[in-house]
């Protein structure tokens, strides 16, 4: 049975019809490419499954569960994160406060326990992202690279168990190697059992670590198919020509 | 690995330029630097010229510490909506708007226990009343609030007309707002009682990390689950009961309340908050850097008329020191809420 699965999916925004009968599966432990020119549904897609926009019909599954993402908090329950373009991270907080938005460890009557906030943002920092120059929590994640902040972005993912990535255009900020960086992290995650849906313009990027490319053109989905089945031309193929 | 962590804070020798850097670093080290070259070179005055700069007599700590605490109230509640990223102009409107009501309701023979209570109360849905107008109709708070100014301004008028209202509650309240314990007086311990609490909830509290966030980022608070629209109510509720408990220091110390009393005090408290540090487009700012703020008006206040100094001099002295405070902090723009 696939992870996360969307069934049938339109949405309409008033007399704009943008995704029309879009079905696609995330398996276990798979990197899915999602892939298709500017306005071809691809943000729609994502923002609907972290729960910002509601399917006109169809559904979306996890576990084969049916579910019904209201706002953003209900798609996290289900283990969804979304990292997105510009990283939805506060620059004036620091990392580890950052990490914890939303989700703060407090003691009693709601006070921050930022002991063990920061002892937890420096283990995860440590031992789930390797990301060289963040030597402490306490940094102001506006003093961050982008590609820094992205770190923070999938260390808050991992931390909080998720078992979706959603990375929307991660590496459009990104330097090159911080590009590799986050590529090989989402391989990394990947053999820890945490799928993704890497969302891009860019096939070689795409290429380089997915297991399978799904691509959309005018809000449907035009081609579907394993990695090990396609080429990159043909991928380009159907990227420009749909 | 821990030793890794701390390193930053063991290399460098503590030289007296490396602390001053650390200090400026903070915050709102810059403000606490001058405060305290300020209090240093008044505390030296005062001691060197005794009867010329009277500094350090007990009339003139007494004065300083029943002034600042109504514009610090205001500037508290002013300061936690401006982190939050928004204003409110109509704070000294409220500010007199609940001190009539209160005063109206003991004048007909209401227990200032029962009266204070129904002005903060007042104050407070003032304050959502901004918010929700701000919010639901997407406006600035600027020009909701400078509606708010001029309305609670003319409601004064309408409800009590152009006179003073006397205030003349029972023992135990005046004692509890305008006594002194232990020779300080209770307002500033009030005052002082609220900064705490403030800072609490502000820089310890699951609600401060909320407000930082909703102020510094909207978007990315809201993706990340914030709730930033209660967050803004709630801070526009915090600012407008904070005028009202300036209203009820204000009415207790001078056991009177004049309708035009709050004109241009909601001015001094932004003004307050921006020489402490406080971004106006949100996100940064402290407590600990409102208080200074503050202190620093009323010190510079206390210090040009000690010297006898003409009254434009005083507009003309804060003027500067709010431009020249927010280049500074303009250029520091990087410091947040690490405090």
């Amino acid at each position: 049975m696939s992870l996360l699965a969307l069934h049938n999916i339109n949405k309409t925004f008033g007399p704009l019809k943008a995704l029309t009968d879009l079905s696609f599966e995330v398996g276990h432990s798979e990197v899915v490419g999602l892939l298709g020119d500017n306005g071809a549904g691809k943000s729609t897609t994502v923002n609907m499954l972290s729960g910002i926009h509601r399917p006109s019909s169809g559904y979306i599954s996890v576990d084969g569960k049916k579910q019904d993402f209201a706002n953003r908090r209900d798609s996290a329950e289900a283990g969804i994160e979304t990292i997105y373009q510009n990283t939805a991270l506060v620059d004036c907080l620091s990392i580890s406060r950052n990490i914890f938005l939303g989700r703060e460890l407090t003691t009693r009557f709601g006070f921050l326990d930022l002991k063990q906030m920061r002892d937890i943002a420096m283990q995860v920092l440590e031992s789930a992202v390797h990301i060289s120059g963040i030597d402490s929590p306490d940094k102001l994640v506006g003093d961050l690279s982008g590609g820094q902040k992205q770190a923070v972005a999938i260390a808050r993912a991992v931390f909080f168990k998720r078992r979706v990535l959603l990375l929307d255009e991660p590496t459009s900020a990104l330097s090159v190697r911080e590009t590799e960086a986050l590529l090989h992290q989402v391989l990394k995650l990947k053999a820890e059992g945490v799928s993704s849906v890497l969302v891009t313009h860019n096939l070689y990027h795409a290429y380089q670590v997915c297991d399978r490319f799904v691509i959309m053109s005018h809000g449907t989905k035009v081609f579907d198919v394993a990695k090990a089945d396609t080429t990159i031309e043909e991928l380009t193929q159907h990227v420009v020509l749909t | 690995m821990t030793a890794m962590t701390h390193d930053r804070a063991v290399l460098p020798r503590p030289t007296l330029a490396n602390r001053l850097h650390s200090l400026l670093d903070m915050p709102a080290g810059a403000i606490l630097l001058v405060f305290v070259v300020v209090q240093l070179g008044c505390i030296a005055a005062g001691l060197l010229f005794p009867d010329d700069f009277r500094y350090l007599s007990s009339a003139n700590m007494g004065i300083m510490m029943r002034s600042v605490p109504v514009l610090g109230c205001l500037a508290l509640g002013a300061g936690v909506l401006m982190i939050a990223g928004e204003f409110d102009l109509s704070i000294g409107s409220v500010y007199t708007f609940t001190a009539i009501i209160m005063a109206m309701l003991v004048g007909m023979g209401v227990d200032a226990f029962l009266a204070a209570p129904v002005g903060l109360m007042i104050g407070a849905a003032i304050g959502l009343l901004n918010g929700a107008l701000t919010l639901r109709f997407n406006l600035p708070s600027f020009i909701v609030t400078l509606g708010g100014l001029l309305f609670w301004r003319g409601a004064v008028l309408l409800i009590n007309g152009a006179v003073q209202v006397r205030f003349d509650p029972n023992p135990v309240f005046n004692e509890l707002f305008s006594g002194t314990l232990f020779g300080i007086n209770a307002a500033f311990i009030w005052f002082i009682v609220l900064c705490l609490v403030f800072w609490a909830m502000l820089h310890r509290h699951k609600f401060g990390n909320h407000v930082f966030a909703t102020g510094g980022n909207r978007q990315a608070a809201t993706a990340i689950g914030v709730n930033t629209n209660r967050i803004k109510l709630l801070a526009f509720a915090i600012a407008g009961f904070m005028a009202a408990f300036a209203g009820i220091l204000a009415t207790t110390r001078v056991g009177s309340v004049q309708p035009g009393q709050g004109a241009g005090l909601e001015l001094q408290a932004i003004a307050a908050c921006v020489i402490g540090g406080l971004s106006l487009r949100g996100g940064r700012g402290s407590i600990l850097g409102v208080f200074l703020g503050v202190m620093l008006i009323f010190t510079i206040t206390d210090v040009l008329l000690l010297m006898r100094a003409p009254g434009f001099y005083l507009d003309m002295f804060i003027a500067t020191l709010i431009v020249v405070a927010s280049i500074f902090n303009h250029g520091l723009d990087r410091r947040g809420a690490s405090l």
